[in-house]
């Protein structure tokens, strides 16, 4: 074989490095093969690839198990219970809610209240999922974190918007053929969760 | 609808969302195990010292962590890896503006049969990692690359080059390798 048939380091790395189509590797095998100074060449190039190899290999590089476990801590870890994601607006209009039926309690309610009497509505039956707390049973609201204690809880009691209600699945059954309406409020225990947000409601009824 | 049924649709969701997380995150723990000590050495080889390489490899596998739960691409995560960790080796680089001619690390000599043997592999090393220094960056990234297993392509990717540019690294890498060792 005459020398310029010899293979050019290109197709050797190549081949070492399998990246050659199959055709061409052929051909370059085949070549091997028959040629004494290319399948030199050939093995010093694999040779020398091989060495680069061990040279990355033995670079120290320790690790430790707490270094693992450090890492593993730096990783958002996902809470045990799944965090209920409300919409944005969902606390907003709860603590709008709070604000207004504080106010509505203080200085409009005892006014108001003496003239009503008739009770147009029938507060809903306890859920299934209702939980006790300080001997009361209140319906879970979906807007506090359900992680956190329900230790020192905190219950306001308060004229709550029937369409706060609605939102968070609790509906009244008419019991006359007075019916309330979006803006009507109810009498409710309001459960507060240790981050301030809603955590249940127990309706009281309409008086 | 009863009240709890309306509680329960959002719950179902949220179950499933929480056990994608953790399936996510089992995937990173997964290719932290594989990966981190090749990419540490990688990037000791690029001239970081052992701790900064350390840190850098950490927040690699935290981007991936943030990659998957963005619903990033998961075709071929190592070589993503990689590519980021090369950069922010770079950066890390350039902000403490260390020059391109960094020494390369240390190396331990590998299992010899007999102290003879371990001195030879141990001076082969030695003349391989001086060698290394003469070569330009780029082929040192090459070729740290193609010893690590990756194809041409994704070596390409890694350190947003062509492919050709990759060949042609690699063949004048290893033949500058060979007149000097």
């Amino acid at each position: 074989m005459t020398k310029p048939d010899h293979l050019n380091n290109d197709l050797l790395i190549r081949a070492i490095d399998d990246e050659l189509p199959e055709s061409e590797m052929i051909r370059v095998e085949l070549h091997l093969a028959d040629c004494e100074q290319c399948r030199r060449a050939y093995n010093e190039l694999r040779s020398l690839t091989l060495d680069l190899e061990s040279f990355l290999a033995t670079i120290p590089a320790q690790h430790s198990p707490a270094e693992r476990a450090a890492f593993e801590a730096r990783l958002e870890v996902p809470p045990l219970v799944p965090v209920p994601r409300v919409r944005q607006w969902q606390p907003v209009a709860w603590g709008l809610a709070l604000a207004a039926s504080l106010t509505f309690g203080v200085f409009v309610a005892p006014h108001v209240w003496r003239s009503s009497k008739s009770p147009a509505v029938r507060a809903p039956e306890a859920q299934s999922n209702a939980f006790e707390v300080a001997g009361e049973l209140f319906s879970p609201l979906p807007y506090s974190n359900p992680d956190l204690p329900i230790g020192a809880p905190h219950i306001v009691r308060m004229q709550v918007p029937v369409s706060s209600l609605s939102d968070a699945g609790i509906v009244f059954e008419p019991v006359s053929n007075q019916t309330l309406t979006a803006d009507s409020s109810v009498l409710a225990d309001v459960l507060l969760g240790m981050d301030g947000q809603p955590l249940g409601v127990h309706v009281l009824g309409v008086e | 609808m009863d009240p709890a049924d309306i509680l329960a649709l959002p719950r179902a969701t949220l179950e499933a969302e929480y056990l994608e997380d953790v399936s996510l995150r089992r995937l990173v723990l997964e290719h932290y195990d594989q990966e981190q000590i090749p990419l540490r050495r990688y990037l000791a080889f690029l001239g970081l010292d052992d701790d900064t390489a350390r840190e850098l490899v950490q927040e690699s596998f935290l981007k991936l962590h943030e990659h998957l739960l963005a619903g990033g691409d998961r075709r071929n995560l190592r070589a993503w890896l990689y590519r980021v960790a090369h950069n922010l080796a770079r950066n890390a680089q350039s902000v403490a503006h260390v020059s391109k001619t960094d020494p390369l690390p240390d190396v331990l000599s590998s299992k010899a049969a007999s102290i003879e043997d371990e001195l030879l592999e141990r001076e082969r090393l030695e003349r391989l990692r001086n060698a290394l220094g003469q070569l330009s960056a780029a082929q040192r990234e090459c070729l740290a690359l193609r010893a690590q297993g990756f194809k041409y392509r994704e070596i390409a990717d890694v350190l947003n080059i062509s492919v050709s540019t990759v060949g042609e690294n690699i063949q004048r890498g290893l033949e500058r390798l060979k007149e000097l060792v």
